[in-house]
Formats: structure tokens, C-alpha cells, sequence
């Protein structure tokens, strides 16, 4: 199959975007008015910084990530064997879940899943 | 895995459930004192259950955990240890704003990885000990987070223990890539039964095994780590790390190159006699050139390990016996040591400068003497269990014939008197520089002197130690019973 097709599209189209950006550089207006510079946001005036930092929580997402991703990922491997292993496997992984489970009443007694900003009461819906 | 298999984990069911109720009670009600309670009462549970579960040793449960009497005298001697840790804790982060009440969560998980260590038999449960230890102890460390000290202790630790746990996985990589088996004693059936090997991937593997249990043991050269983490963490948390960390490590290195028989190995033997001798010699020598207390404490520790090193060079029953008499003395003498620590620290830092305890015995006799009894114990001077357990060290060694290393264990030991010394002169001069001190008026002020109020669990702990140290030391007949018909048959 001749490839030669692909490569003449592909300067083509090259030769394209430069045709219409050059042409429009030579024959486009100028101007400078107030608002030429501000970013267009719906007619809306855009106000402060578009770099706003949001507290994302990473460390509480790595430790929600160990309590209930990990998790599965144990849980899932005792499922495989799970005739296997029998009853003394079915304890093990009740044991398993049971301390997650305590943790999980660690962290939402303490707060760690409250997600709103620090130091404001909770918001009921 | 079957019922009296679970039975003869009791302890260590124990510890871990105490740490998981602990902490529903932390999440419940904050209260210092109840938790104090309850980890206290969990340790004394975990440590009389060790009598009920001694007429089961030895017993191999699962191929991970052997419990026989090594594993239950050992596990005794971490959590008595806990015990006083925990004890210590309370009366020092009383004094600190914040919850202190998570520690004692990270203690009895840290006292779990100790347990599990010393239980251990097989490379997987090694490594879980081991992490379940380490992990605990890079939050201890960095407990107190309003100071800089602490956070750079806990960061430090982290990275370093961290790299040292890939170094010894990859040790025991190799050995299972040579060996086929990750269990102690089949390593030695293998090693001893086919000559074929290639003793080249093996000793890497156990080259690398060493560098990770020369972290942990801060053995030189893998000793840079204890200086800095010494002096930054808080001092109770210091005197767990130098304590129950190293002890259950040292235990497990006995169990390892005893049961798995690389320690016949001469390129083994040669390095561990070479690690020996350098840690006893730059331990005492850069503990000269430190002003820093806890610093000296840190050097001193690299110098102890390798004194330990010289019985665990020597081989054999009376080895296994000297080097548990001598963790005991040692434990007994570091936690007392830093007991004093704790208890004359304040809110404001940790009392670590020489200048600290300058006449310390005019305003505090009482802990004077303790701390003198502490450090004259690490020097080895006779009346404390320091000087008993040197001498078991030195006559395991003679009875070897390891002449150089005890040599170098001698002379470096006189090198030690020197800096125990100093800090011995600071507490007892004093009057002359109080009226020095109150001539140069202004000047002086800056460096605030420590106000602490002394804590009674403290107070008990430090004094239960010093009768533990005199006793042992002036009689030791009875510790070395229980060391002979216990871990004497390692």
C-alpha cells in the first residue's frame, strides 16, 4: 500500500493552518480597547485570581484509600480460596474487616470526614 | 492452624486487641489517664498470659511463629519494658498541649512488631514484625509536631528505615532465590546439607540481611541515623526506640544466624567481628566530642550494641545467656537513664544540654542518684547490672578465645568511663557556677532553665528501675536462673 496519500495530506493541512494564520496576521484589523485583554467568561467581569488553591486532603484520600481500597483487595483474595480455607478463613477475614470497621469509627469520630472547611460547625441539609 | 495454635498467640492477641480497643476509646472519650489505664492494664493481661501459655513451648504455629521459651522471655522483657515506656509517657506529654492519647495506641502496636520479631521464624514474619514496628515508631517519633526537632527525627527515620527494609528484602530475595525456603531452620538444613550452592548469591543475601538489622541495631556504619533521632524525639519515645526496638531486633538476630547457621559462615563471622569493633570504637571515641546528653546517650548506645555483639560473636549457650543478661541490664539501665530525662524535661524542650544537669543534686537528690546509679551501670562500674552483664560478655568472649574482640570491648570501655564521667562532675558541681550564674545576671537568662513538675508514675517507674539495677547487680543469681531455664535453649 503506498503510503505517499497520507504524507501529501499531511502537508496539505500544514500548509493550511499557515495559510490561515498568515493570511489572517496580513489582513486582520488591530485594535486595543479596555476589555480586549480579559478572558470572556459568558459577558460576565471575571474577578480575582484564576489560581485558587482548594484543599484537596490528599493525606485523608491516601488513608480512605488504604481503609476501603485496600481492603477489598484483601477481602477479594480470600474470596478466591474461600471454600478452601473454610471456617477458620471466614473468622479471619471477620477479624480483618471488624479492625477496619474500628478504624472507620476512629476516623469519623474524629472528624476526618467532615470535608468542610476547618472550624465552621457542620452543615445539616 | 487449630485452637491451642491460637492459644499460644494469646500474647500477641492481646496486644493487638488492646490497641484496637484503646483506640475506639480514644475515638469515644479523650481522657489521657483512661487510656494510660487501659494500655497498662492490656500490657499486664498480655504478660501474666505468658505463664498460662508457657506449659505449651515450644510450639510452631503455622510455619511463621515459633513460641517457645526464648519468644515468651523476650516478649516479657518488651512489654515489662512498654510498661515503663507507657508509664514515663504519661508524665511527660501531661506537660505538652495537644492529645497524647494516640501514642499509646502507636506503643502497643510497637510493642506488637517487638513481640512478633521475637517470635519469629520465617522471613515474612520477620518483615511484618518489623514493619508493624517500624511504622509505629516513625509517628512516635515525630509525636510532638509544634517542635522542629521531633518532625525532622520522624522524617529521617522514615527515609532510613524505609531504605534499610528494601535492602533486607532483597537480602531475603536472594536467599530464597539460592535456598527455595524462607524458614530459618530449613536455611540451615540446605546450607549445611548441599555443598552445590552458590555461596555467592548467598552471601549477598546475608550481606544485605546484615545491613538491615545494622540499621535497626544502629551498628556502625549503618549507625549515622541515631545521633539525630536521639536527640529529636521525645525522650520516653527515645528510650523505647533504644530499648525495646534494639532488644527485639537482637533477639531475632541471635534466632536467624543461630537457627539458619550462616553465622559458621567465615565471611559472615569476619564482618560482624569488623562491625563489632568499629561501633565500640567510634561509639565511645564520637561520644567523647558530644555536649549534647541525649547525643551521648546515642553514641554510647552504638558502643553498647557492639559490647553485645562481641558475646553473639562467641557462639553457643553461654553466648545466647550473656547477651540476654546484658539486653536486660542494658534495658533496665536506658530507660532508667532516660527516665531522668523525661522527668526533668518541661513543655518548653527536652533537658538535653549538659548544662541541664549541673548541679542537678543540689535541687533534685533523688534523681541524681538514679541517674548516677544509670550511668555508672553503662560504664560498667561493679554494684550495677552493668557491670555483671559486661562480665558475662567478657567471659563468653574469653571462653571463645575472640582475644581481639576483647580486647577492644576493654580498652574501649575505659574510653567510656571519660564521658559518663562528665556528665557525672556536672551534677554534682554546681554551687560555684549558681553564683556564677547569678553574677553574669542578664546574659545568662536566655537559656531558660527547666521547671518541670515531677510526675509520680515517673517517679515510681525511676525507683522500681534503680532497685532492679542494684539488685541485679549485687545479686544476679536469680535473673540468671531465669535466663538459664528460659533462653537457654535457644
Amino acid at each position: 500500500m503506498a503510503v505517499w496519500p497520507i504524507g501529501l495530506y499531511f502537508i496539505l493541512v500544514v500548509l493550511l493552518i499557515l495559510g490561515m494564520l498568515i493570511g489572517s496576521h496580513l489582513l486582520g484589523q488591530r485594535h486595543s480597547e479596555k476589555a480586549t485583554g480579559q478572558p470572556y467568561e459568558g459577558g460576565i467581569l471575571s474577578e480575582g485570581s484564576a489560581q485558587v488553591r482548594l484543599s484537596a486532603k490528599f493525606y485523608l484520600v491516601a488513608m480512605f484509600f488504604v481503609v476501603f481500597d485496600l481492603e477489598a483487595v484483601f477481602v477479594f483474595a480470600w474470596a478466591v480460596a474461600g471454600k478452601e480455607v473454610g471456617w477458620a478463613g471466614y473468622w479471619e477475614i471477620l477479624v480483618f474487616i471488624g479492625i477496619l470497621i474500628a478504624t472507620l469509627i476512629y476516623l469519623w469520630r474524629l472528624g476526618a470526614l467532615d470535608w468542610g472547611s476547618p472550624g465552621r460547625p457542620r452543615r445539616r441539609v | 492452624m487449630n485452637v491451642t495454635d491460637l492459644f499460644t498467640l494469646l500474647p500477641l492477641l492481646i496486644l493487638g486487641g488492646a490497641a484496637i480497643v484503646v483506640m475506639i476509646v480514644v475515638a469515644i472519650h479523650r481522657s489521657h489517664i483512661l487510656t494510660l489505664t487501659l494500655t497498662l492494664i492490656g500490657l499486664a493481661l498480655a504478660f501474666a498470659s505468658l505463664w498460662w501459655i508457657a506449659p505449651e513451648a515450644p510450639r510452631q504455629v503455622t510455619s511463621l511463629l515459633v513460641i517457645d521459651r526464648y519468644a515468651i522471655f523476650y516478649t516479657g522483657l518488651v512489654i515489662a519494658a512498654t510498661f515503663a515506656v507507657a508509664l514515663l509517657c504519661y508524665g511527660y506529654f501531661e506537660r505538652h498541649p495537644g492529645n497524647p492519647e494516640e501514642l499509646y495506641i502507636l506503643l502497643l502496636l510497637a510493642a506488637l512488631g517487638s513481640a512478633v520479631l521475637v517470635a519469629s521464624s520465617h522471613f515474612i514474619s520477620f518483615f511484618l514484625g518489623l514493619e508493624i514496628l517500624s511504622v509505629s515508631l516513625y509517628a512516635m517519633n515525630a509525636y510532638i509536631r509544634a517542635w522542629s526537632l521531633p518532625l525532622e527525627a520522624g522524617i529521617k527515620y522514615l527515609i532510613l528505615a524505609a531504605s534499610s527494609a528494601a535492602f533486607l528484602l532483597f537480602g531475603m530475595a536472594l536467599v530464597y532465590a539460592e535456598l527455595g525456603t524462607m524458614d530459618f531452620a530449613k536455611i540451615r538444613e540446605l546450607v549445611t546439607a548441599s555443598p552445590d550452592l552458590n555461596r555467592a548469591v548467598l552471601l549477598a543475601g546475608t550481606a544485605l540481611i546484615i545491613t538491615g538489622f545494622g540499621f535497626k541495631l544502629a551498628l556502625v556504619p549503618f549507625h549515622l541515623w541515631t545521633p539525630d533521632i536521639y536527640e529529636g524525639a521525645p525522650a520516653p519515645v527515645t528510650a523505647f526506640v533504644a530499648t525495646v526496638s534494639k532488644g527485639a531486633m537482637f533477639a531475632l538476630l541471635l534466632r536467624y544466624f543461630y537457627w539458619s547457621g550462616t553465622h559458621h559462615f567465615g565471611a559472615v563471622f569476619l564482618v560482624f567481628t569488623i562491625i563489632a569493633i568499629a561501633s565500640m570504637i567510634a561509639g565511645n571515641i564520637l561520644a567523647m566530642l558530644q555536649t549534647n546528653v541525649k547525643r551521648i546517650l546515642a553514641y554510647s548506645s552504638i558502643a553498647h550494641m557492639g559490647y553485645v555483639l562481641v558475646a553473639f560473636q562467641a557462639g553457643g549457650q553461654l553466648a545466647v545467656q550473656a547477651v540476654t543478661f546484658y539486653l536486660v541490664a542494658y534495658f533496665i539501665t536506658i530507660i532508667g537513664a532516660f527516665g531522668v530525662i523525661t522527668m526533668i524535661s518541661d513543655g518548653d524542650r527536652d533537658a538535653d544540654s549538659i548544662e541541664d544537669y549541673r548541679g542537678l543534686f543540689w535541687r533534685r537528690p533523688a534523681l541524681a542518684a538514679v541517674f548516677t546509679a544509670m550511668l555508672l551501670s553503662l560504664a560498667g562500674i561493679p554494684v550495677t547490672a552493668g557491670f555483671v552483664g559486661k562480665f558475662y560478655v567478657i567471659s563468653a568472649g574469653a571462653s571463645s578465645a575472640i582475644w581481639l574482640l576483647v580486647f577492644v570491648l576493654i580498652v574501649t570501655s575505659v574510653f567510656g568511663l571519660y564521658y559518663y564521667l562528665r556528665i557525672l562532675v556536672a551534677l554534682y558541681s554546681g554551687l560555684a557556677h549558681e553564683e556564677a550564674h547569678a553574677a553574669s545576671g542578664a546574659a545568662m537568662v536566655s537559656s531558660s532553665s527547666l521547671a518541670p513538675a515531677l510526675s509520680i508514675s515517673g517517679g515510681v517507674v525511676l525507683a522500681v528501675l534503680t532497685i532492679l539495677l542494684v539488685w541485679v547487680g549485687v545479686y544476679p543469681a536469680t535473673l540468671l536462673n531465669i535466663i538459664h531455664s528460659t533462653v537457654g535453649l535457644l
